[in-house]
This record gives structure tokens, C-alpha cells and sequence, in this order.
């Protein structure tokens, strides 16, 4: 079932936008960064409203009254609960409006991922899969179409890049993730300004795990993947851009504490 | 708040398994095995280990290398040389290139390669006393019989995933690249490439008539010296394995699952509506009268050369497929399955199975 419906027509799609830029050279690159695109772009709704229910929920941890209630009832969680739901109903706030689109959002991103690598076929086996995945759709010539090729800019797509500068392999595409990473997950982080805010602690773990994650991916992996997690990290920060609520000053050190401090 | 900071960390940890899990690219190769033999021994690559398997008895005579080793996996189809040496190249992050000693299983030396920025898939020429190494980065690499360089790598442009071939003079390889080279050793040089129209994963097969090799394209075609080159047959699907030529006799099967044999003194198909019991991948064994092909389903069939089925046995078992080219090894027929119950398996020309090979941990 997910062989069926995400992973080939994700791929056939993938190798479609390859075919229709003429697959020369660079056009696996580009065919990548159309298809993050596309993608994103299907998906907007579902992101729009993962942020909306992340603001909601955000702005409620700096609410005075939902302050006081939880000193008032710190010692006591089922009244804190019923007090939560209380709010959540007077306020129209769904609690899992910012995760179930990140859930609904989930296969679709392991989807793209698994097509990138698949579309690589780095080795016979990948191949015969790649070719049972291509021959679901006839719109394709496949036999014409592979082997991908897999040059980008500087980069062998199916392999992991680096530059060599003055004797050392320079990781720069997993810098770029790393940071591009970093940026996105401090630009959607609202300040906090409640001391107790669980929220915002996870945030802040967040915003160094997930960039050292996703930059050891793009450290050991085909940069075709990487080329797929800038792109939709750029996208990410510019649709949170667009919302006009990005957060421009989370990406200062400390910028979180002081904000605290000073209220 | 409990459940947000639960969903977030089952998301980073799923996610992180997830992304490992399906990355492959260059860390978790898995392809089929590779097979070769000689008088005493099997050589079967299949993974961390390289496996030297005894045709008398099955059982393992050593592992190269005694440990493993994640950096190190071994699915090209291992070379043995004139001087005695067992020649390899390795498809993981490291691209080592080993020869090993077939007696011992120790290496007589084993580079560790950092020119090529690809990986061996394909199996290494010996000519000349030079070793001619194609690299999926696209470059042949020529070493001397010790693994140093011997010359300027060959640049062949696109990933070389097959072994070249040689008539003594020239080079023959085929890249995925749709085309197929020819480089002449003696004065350096190469003639322009010709396109198969296809992507071509396998190697060429030299004889007296030419050189034919099969492709993506659905066809064989027949290429000389020259360059010049015409399609002699043409099958229904993908060509992936070698074809086999028996007197005027060609072999070769498709991705659909045809087995095709062709006349090659009148240009016509003797027979081409077999169809066993799947794709097929393996390229055909001729053994004296039978035919032996090698089907994804896990299934191996020996046929007579008038496509009756003569025997057929499951050495995949239920769950294993076949896609390496069996190997005749004395009086016994070899089969590597990939995912099958056994990692070799070992029958008599009447079909009876002489010993299956299972390495112990």
C-alpha cells in the first residue's frame, strides 16, 4: 500500500519533471528542487494550519490567565486538566491542530525522501526496483530516461559532497542543512515569556537536535537528499515569512532569555 | 503540553529510524551476490564477507575479511588471476580494492583507493599484467599486479556497473551511460563510443565474430574491432544478464522472463516463447546439453537445448530470488540465491542437490 500509493507516484512524478527539463546534466537537481516545491505547495494548507495551531498554543503559554491558573492549581493536575480544556473550549484552541498536520504531513515527507533515493539507484538492486516502480506508468521512456544523471553544480548527486579546500573535505551542503535547519526551527519559535513553559524548553531542544540530525544526514548521505532538505527548509522559512510572524530574533543567541528576563 | 512534548519526541526518534532506515545510498549497500570458481574452490561475495566454499564438501575454507566490517561490502564478482590472486573491489563507504590469496583467504594487499569516488560494482580485467578496475564514478583504473597505479585512470563517463572484456588487444566495456567503448591498449587510444540506446549493465562477450552485448534497449547487438556494429536479435524486455554462446548457438534471456535461443549462422531464433516462471535477471549457463537459467522467482531450471524443461529445483526456498548467473564448477552447477535459505547451493547435472552452503556467524 505505501509502495503503491506515495512511493510510486512520488518517484514517477519525479522522474517525470527530470524527462519534461530534457535530463542533461544539473536537471536531477532541479527536477529535486521542483518536485520539494511542488510538493510544499500541496501541502501548504496542511502546514498553514500546523502553524496557526502552534501560535495559538504559543500565545496561550504567554496568557496571564492561563499563568495564574497553572500557579493556582500547580498542585493539583486534574483540576489544572479541567481548567485546560475549560480554556481550550472558551477559546476555540484545538491542542492538535499544530501536530495532526505535522502527522498528516509525515508520510508525505518519508515519501519524498524514499523517492529521491529511489530515483538514485545506486546499485543493480536499486535498479530493478527503480525500473518495477517506473513501469506502474507508461507516460515515461524509462529505458531512455536511466541512469539519472546525477551531476549538480559541483555535486554527484548520489553521493555525499564535500569541497576540497587546502587538503580537507569541506562538508559545505551539511553546513547549509545544518543552518538552514537552525534557522527554520528558531524562526518558527515564538518568545515565551512564561518560566514554566514546557513548549518553548522543547523548542529550544529541538533547535539543536534537529539541525545536528538532519546535518549528519546530509554528512553521510546522497546529497540528492540534502538538495531535497534545504529546499524545503527554505521553503519552510519563507512561508513562515510570509505569515508575518517570524520570529527574526530568535536567531541571536540567548535572544529567548533575555526576552524572559526583561518581562 | 504532555502530549505535544511526547508527539515531538516520537516524531524526531520515528523520524531519525525512518530516514536511516530507507537512506542506502552510500552506507547500507544491498545488491545480489557475486559468484566465481576454479578447480577446488567457490568464491561467493555476499555482503561484509568475501567466502571461499569448499566444492567438495560446502563447506566454508575461509572469510575474507575474519571480521566485519561496515565500511567493507563485498557484491562484485570476485577475479581470479593466472598468478594466483583473488581480485575484488569493495561497494562500501570505503573503496577498497583487495587482492586476496585464494589458499589462505589473507590479503596480498588491499588499497584503500581514495581516487575513485565511486564504488566496485563491477569486477576488475587482468591484461598484460595490468589491472584495468572499472569504478562507478566512471573511470577505468589501471593498477599494476602489486594494486599500484600503472597508468592515467581511463575515463569512460557514466557508472561502470559490468566487467570489461578483451581479445587480447582492445578493451571492451559498457557503461549505464547507453554506451559502448572500446579502448585499444597497445596504441592508447579509443574509438568513439557506440550508442546502444540503452543503459548497459553487463558485459560484453568476445569470440571469433565480434563482440556482443546486450542492454536496456531490448537488444543485442554484434560490435567489431572497428566499431562497426549492427542488432542481431532483439528480445521483449530489459537485457540485463550476459548472453552465452554455445557453438552457433546464442542464449539469453529478458526482464519479462523470455529465454531466447538464436541462430547466429542464419540471423533467427531457434526458440523464443519460453517463459519459465518470472523476470530473469541471471544470464544463461550452457553445461554440456542443458541450458541452465535463473529465474527472480527463486526458481532454477535445466533445459534441453529444445527448451524442454528438464529439471527444475527451488534452491531460493520460499522467500529467496536469484539474480547471479550460475557457475559451472567441474561436474557440479552453482546457484547464489539472495535472500534464500541458502547463500549457495550446489547440484549434480541430474539436478541432485550435492550441498547447500549456509555461512556460520
Amino acid at each position: 500500500m505505501w509502495e503503491s500509493f506515495i512511493i510510486q507516484p512520488m518517484t514517477n512524478l519525479l522522474l517525470w519533471i527530470y524527462n519534461v527539463l530534457g535530463h542533461g546534466p544539473h536537471m536531477f537537481g532541479l527536477a529535486i528542487i521542483l518536485f520539494t516545491i511542488l510538493i510544499r505547495a500541496i501541502t501548504w494548507p496542511l502546514n498553514a494550519q500546523q502553524v496557526k495551531g502552534a501560535q495559538a498554543m504559543q500565545e496561550l503559554q504567554n496568557d496571564k490567565e492561563w499563568q495564574e491558573i497553572q500557579k493556582k492549581y500547580a498542585k493539583d493536575r486534574e483540576k489544572l486538566a479541567q481548567e485546560q480544556m475549560r480554556i481550550y473550549q472558551t477559546r476555540g484552541i484545538n491542542p492538535f491542530a499544530s501536530c495532526l498536520p505535522t502527522l498528516v504531513q509525515f508520510p508525505i515527507i518519508i515519501g519524498l525522501y524514499q523517492s529521491i533515493n529511489r530515483a538514485m539507484a545506486s546499485s543493480p538492486l536499486d535498479m530493478l526496483k527503480l525500473a518495477r516502480t517506473a513501469s506502474t506508468y507508461s507516460f515515461l521512456n524509462f529505458d531512455n530516461l536511466i541512469p539519472l544523471n546525477s551531476k549538480f553544480l559541483w555535486m554527484d548527486l548520489g553521493r555525499p559532497e564535500s569541497i576540497a579546500l587546502f587538503g580537507f573535505a569541506l562538508p559545505t551542503l551539511a553546513v547549509i542543512v545544518a543552518l538552514t535547519t537552525y534557522v527554520q526551527t528558531k524562526l518558527t519559535m515564538p518568545p515565551s515569556t512564561n518560566p514554566n513553559d514546557q513548549t518553548a524548553a522543547m523548542n529550544g531542544m529541538m533547535s539543536i537536535y534537529m539541525p545536528l540530525l538532519l546535518g549528519w544526514f546530509a554528512l553521510n548521505f546522497a546529497s540528492g537528499i540534502s538538495v531535497y532538505f534545504i529546499t524545503s527548509n527554505l521553503l519552510g522559512i519563507a512561508q513562515y515569512a510570509a505569515t508575518g510572524r517570524a520570529n527574526w530574533r530568535n536567531l541571536l543567541p540567548g535572544a529567548n532569555k533575555k526576552s524572559s528576563t526583561k518581562k | 503540553m504532555n502530549m505535544k512534548k511526547i508527539t515531538l519526541i516520537l516524531l524526531l526518534v520515528l523520524g531519525s529510524l525512518v530516514l536511516s532506515a530507507c537512506a542506502g545510498g552510500n552506507t547500507a549497500v544491498n545488491t545480489w551476490p557475486g559468484l566465481a570458481a576454479d578447480a577446488e574452490r567457490a568464491y561467493l561475495s555476499a555482503g561484509s564477507f568475501v567466502y571461499a566454499v569448499s566444492l567438495e564438501t560446502g563447506k566454508e575454507v575461509w572469510r575474507y575479511p575474519e571480521a566485519a566490517d561496515g565500511k567493507h561490502i563485498y557484491f562484485a564478482t570476485p577475479v581470479l588471476t593466472e598468478d594466483g590472486q583473488l581480485l575484488i573491489g569493495s561497494e562500501g563507504t570505503n573503496h577498497a580494492f583487495v587482492s586476496i590469496n585464494p589458499e589462505t583467504g589473507k590479503d596480498n594487499w588491499a588499497e584503500p583507493f581514495a581516487d575513485a569516488k565511486g564504488k566496485w560494482v563491477a569486477s576488475p580485467l587482468v591484461l598484460n599484467d595490468r589491472i584495468y578496475a572499472p569504478n562507478t564514478d566512471g573511470f577505468i583504473y589501471v593498477l599494476d599486479m602489486k594494486g599500484q597505479p600503472a597508468g592515467d585512470p581511463i575515463e569512460i563517463g557514466g557508472a561502470l556497473w559490468s566487467a570489461p572484456a578483451t581479445d587480447g588487444t582492445f578493451i571492451y566495456v559498457a557503461s549505464l551511460d547507453h554506451h559502448f567503448h572500446i579502448i585499444d591498449t597497445v596504441n592508447n587510444t579509443t574509438i568513439e563510443p557506440i550508442d546502444l540506446g540503452g543503459a548497459a549493465p553487463t558485459s560484453p562477450l568476445v569470440t571469433e565474430n565480434g563482440v556482443y552485448i546486450g542492454s536496456f534497449a531490448s537488444k543485442i547487438e554484434l560490435i567489431q574491432q572497428s566499431g562497426e556494429h549492427e542488432v542481431i536479435a532483439e528480445a521483449v524486455d530489459w537485457i540485463w544478464g550476459a548472453p552465452f554462446i554455445d557453438g552457433e548457438t546464442m542464449y539469453y534471456a529478458d526482464l519479462t522472463g523470455n529465454v531466447f535461443s538464436f541462430d547466429l549462422a542464419s540471423g533467427t531464433q531457434n526458440w523464443s516463447n519460453i517463459k519459465p516462471d518470472g523476470p530473469i535477471i541471471a544470464g544463461p549457463l550452457v553445461v554440456g546439453d542443458q541450458v541452465y537459467i535463473a529465474t527472480e522467482s527463486g526458481t532454477f531450471f535445466a533445459l534441453d537445448k529444445d527448451a524442454k524443461i528438464v529439471w527444475e529445483k527451488d534452491p531460493g526456498g520460499e522467500k529467496g530470488n536469484i539474480y547471479t548467473t550460475p557457475v559451472a564448477a567441474g561436474d557440479l552447477v552453482l546457484v547464489a540465491p539472495y535472500k534464500g535459505d541458502f547463500l549457495l547451493v550446489a547440484y549434480d547435472v541430474e539436478g541432485k542437490q550435492a550441498w547447500t552452503f549456509t555461512p556460520e556467524k
